[in-house]
């Protein structure tokens, strides 16, 4: 019963790994609110999340095994 | 390639040639549009670039990259194949890091829809650049 929390770009930096598995207990505000008390300098850095590749825009619902993604702006090419 | 999309490296001369040579069987193309991004030596704070290194949430490439192509081939009646190559890991200055080749049966839907496309995967491909300057340090872009 877990999410696979992925970080990306600078973030890889901020949070020292690019991944973590926290527990699907919980909404999605909650997880949030754990990566943030797991890496209190996160809050100063902008990013949009993907759940399973997909960007989400609203608070979605989570499930075991969702890959969760926290991206940084792009900056490809 | 790790996906149709993706290099480990630069976009060498010889991967460059072997799409530039897939041309000729487009028999149906009266025009290509080509972009090369090319790793600059950009200088800031007495600093010099001297590569980026690449990341990318490979996973996430194909899907978006798919979007982007059945995008501009919507867009664009004319256009008749797109390609997109980019650069994971490090490239150097001067070095090729994104490649993208766009056939149009007429020269100004595959300028227009090579420009389209550069722009979309600059604002859809999950991607991230770290410059690596001269001194050893780095810089998130």
């Amino acid at each position: 019963m877990e999410i696979k929390v992925l970080f990306f770009g600078v973030l890889t930096e901020v949070t020292g790994t690019c991944c973590k598995h926290y527990p699907a207990s919980g909404s999605y505000r909650d997880l949030m609110l754990r990566i943030q008390d797991d890496y209190p300098e996160i809050v100063h850095y902008n990013f949009r999340v993907s759940v399973n590749n997909e960007i989400v825009n609203s608070e979605p619902v989570l499930n075991d095994g969702d890959e969760v993604a926290l991206l940084p702006p792009f900056s490809g090419g | 390639m790790a996906n149709n999309y993706l290099i480990k490296g630069p976009v060498t001369q010889e991967l460059i040639n072997l799409v530039l040579s897939s041309m000729s069987e487009k028999t149906d193309s009266g025009g290509h549009s080509a972009f090369f991004g090319q790793v600059r030596a950009d200088e800031a704070n007495g600093k010099r670039v001297k590569a980026i290194e690449y990341s990318a949430y490979e996973e996430m490439v194909k899907p978006e990259a798919d979007k982007i192509c059945k995008s501009v081939l919507s867009e664009f009646s004319d256009v008749r194949s797109v390609e997109i190559v980019h650069s994971t890991g490090i490239v150097k200055t001067g070095e090729i890091s994104l490649f993208v080749l766009v056939s149009a049966g007429h020269r100004l839907q595959a300028m227009q829809a090579c420009s389209k496309t550069v722009e979309l995967v600059k604002e859809r491909f999950p991607v991230w650049k770290k410059e690596i300057m001269e001194d050893g340090s780095h810089e998130w872009r």
